[in-house]
C-alpha cells in the first residue's frame, strides 16, 4: 500500500512539474539561452480601447522595469466610416540615454484620448489600429507592436499590477485541493479498517 | 479489488481529474490572453515580420539550433556574404537595431572585443535587422569596423533561424570554432557575461571541456553573474 501511495505522490509531484514548466517565456526554455526573465510583449505591456462619450480611451498598462516611448504611439482608424484624431498623451518621463538621445517615455500605465467622429453613423462597428514600441530596463527592445482593437468590445484594463499568469494559481490551488480531497479519501478509509 | 483499494483508487481519480481541471483552465486563459485580432507590425521605424510579430503563441518557435545555420546577407556595401565566409572560426554574432537604445550601448563592447580578438580564431559579425540606409549612417558614425550585415525581412528569416521567429533586441549568438552553438545571449551585453561565455568558448576550442558542459556552466555562471547584479 505505501508503494502504491509513493508512486502516486511522484506522478502528481511530475504533472505539477509539467505544469509550471509552461510558465517560462519561450526563449528562456534551453540550457543555450541565458535565464533573464525578460517577459514575451503581450505580457510586457497590455493594451486595451473604450469608447467615452465623444472620444476613445486606449490604455497601456506597463509591467514593472518595462516603459513605451511617447514618439512612437500611433493610432488611426481602421473602420472604413471612422475618423480619429491624433492622440491626447499626457507628458511622459524624461529619458536621456547617451546612445539615443532624449526621449520621453511611459512607466506603469497611459492612457491615449483619440477624439473621433462616424461617417455614417454606425454602419460598421468601431475599428482602431494602434502601434507602440518599447523596451525593458535591463537592456532589451521590442519591435514595434500594432494590434487592432474593437473599442466597444473590450473593457478597459484598470489594475496596473495584475500577475502575469493569475490562472497559473488556480491551476496550482485546484491541484492542491483535489490532492487534500484525495488524502481525506484515504483516511476515512483508514479508520474504516482499524479493528472496534 | 479489495474496499481500500477501491478508495485509493477513487482519491487517485479525483486528484488526476482536479489537476486536469486546473491545468486545463491554466491552458485555456493562456490561449484567450493572447488577442485574436492581433496583426503584423511594420509601420513605424523598422522592418518586421509578415506574419503578427508580437503574439507569443501564434508563432511556433523552434529551439536554438546545435550549429550555425547556413545564411548569406548583404553587408555595407550591398555585397551578399555568406556567413561561411568565417568557417572555422568562432563567432560572436550580433542581431541588433539602429532604433535600439540597448543595442547601440553595447556596439563599443562589441569594438572592443573585435579589436582584442583581431588576428585569432574569433570573429564580431554585427547583424543590423534594419534599413540599410540607417546602418550606414551609425556604423559610419559610431566607427564600426566589423562585419556588419543588413536585412529586413531576410535578417529576420536569419534570426528565426536561431530560435528567434519573433526577436526582440539585441541578441547574440556565441559559436565555436566548429559552428557548434554555444550560448545564445538575449539583452544587452556586459563585459563580465562576454568575458565568462568567451572563456568557456576557448575551453571549448582546446577541447578542454565538451560542449553540453560549456553551456551548462554558462548558464550557471550568466545566473549567478545575474543574482550578483541584482543583489
Amino acid at each position: 500500500m505505501q508503494r502504491t501511495q509513493a508512486t502516486l505522490l511522484s506522478l502528481f509531484l511530475l504533472l505539477g512539474a509539467a505544469g509550471t514548466a509552461h510558465a517560462k517565456p519561450w526563449w528562456m526554455r534551453g540550457i543555450e539561452s541565458n535565464e533573464t526573465d525578460f517577459l514575451p510583449p503581450d505580457v510586457a505591456f497590455r493594451v486595451a480601447a473604450r469608447i467615452d462619450g465623444s472620444a476613445l480611451k486606449v490604455r497601456w498598462v506597463i509591467a514593472d522595469g518595462y516603459y513605451l516611448y511617447k514618439q512612437k504611439f500611433e493610432v488611426k482608424a481602421e473602420s472604413p466610416d471612422l475618423l480619429v484624431s491624433a492622440p491626447q498623451l499626457p507628458a511622459g518621463v524624461v529619458k536621456t540615454d547617451p546612445y539615443l538621445g532624449t526621449q520621453e517615455i511611459y512607466t506603469q500605465q497611459v492612457e491615449a484620448v483619440v477624439p473621433y467622429t462616424r461617417i455614417d453613423a454606425g454602419a460598421h462597428p468601431i475599428q482602431i489600429k494602434v502601434t507602440y514600441q518599447g523596451c525593458a530596463e535591463a537592456g532589451l527592445c521590442y519591435p514595434p507592436i500594432t494590434k487592432v482593437l474593437f473599442p466597444n468590445a473590450q473593457p478597459a484594463l484598470v489594475a496596473p499590477n495584475v500577475p502575469p499568469y493569475p490562472w497559473e494559481s488556480i491551476a496550482i490551488t485546484a491541484g492542491a485541493f483535489a490532492f487534500l480531497l484525495a488524502g481525506l479519501v484515504l483516511r476515512k478509509g483508514r479508520k474504516l479498517d482499524v479493528p472496534a | 479489488m479489495n474496499t481500500p483499494g477501491l478508495r485509493l483508487l477513487g482519491a487517485a481519480l479525483v486528484a488526476l481529474l482536479g489537476i486536469w481541471a486546473g491545468l486545463k483552465a491554466y491552458s485555456v486563459r493562456r490561449a484567450h490572453e493572447i488577442p485574436a485580432v492581433a496583426v503584423p507590425a511594420g509601420v513605424a521605424s523598422a522592418p518586421n515580420r509578415s506574419d503578427g510579430a508580437a503574439s507569443e503563441a501564434a508563432v511556433p518557435h523552434p529551439l536554438v539550433p546545435a550549429r550555425l545555420p547556413d545564411f548569406s546577407l548583404r553587408d555595407l556595401t550591398g555585397k551578399s556574404i555568406s556567413i561561411s565566409a568565417w568557417s572555422g572560426k568562432s563567432l560572436v554574432v550580433n542581431f541588433w537595431a539602429t532604433w535600439c537604445a540597448p543595442c547601440r550601448r553595447e556596439i563599443p563592447l562589441l569594438k572592443t572585443i573585435s579589436a582584442e580578438w583581431a588576428g585569432r580564431d574569433l570573429k564580431v559579425v554585427g547583424i543590423a535587422v534594419d534599413y540599410p540606409d540607417k546602418v550606414k549612417d551609425f556604423a559610419g558614425r559610431f566607427k564600426i569596423d566589423y562585419p556588419v550585415l543588413i536585412g529586413d525581412q531576410d535578417a529576420l528569416d536569419v534570426a528565426a533561424k536561431f530560435g528567434m521567429a519573433s526577436p526582440a533586441f539585441p541578441f547574440t549568438v556565441f559559436t565555436d570554432r566548429r559552428g557548434e552553438v554555444v550560448a545564445l545571449f538575449l539583452g544587452e551585453l556586459h563585459r563580465p557575461q562576454v568575458d565568462f561565455i568567451l572563456s568557456e568558448v576557448q575551453d571549448l576550442n582546446q577541447d578542454r571541456i565538451q560542449l553540453p558542459e560549456a553551456r551548462r556552466a554558462i548558464a550557471e555562471g550568466l545566473q549567478a553573474l545575474a543574482e550578483k547584479q541584482a543583489g
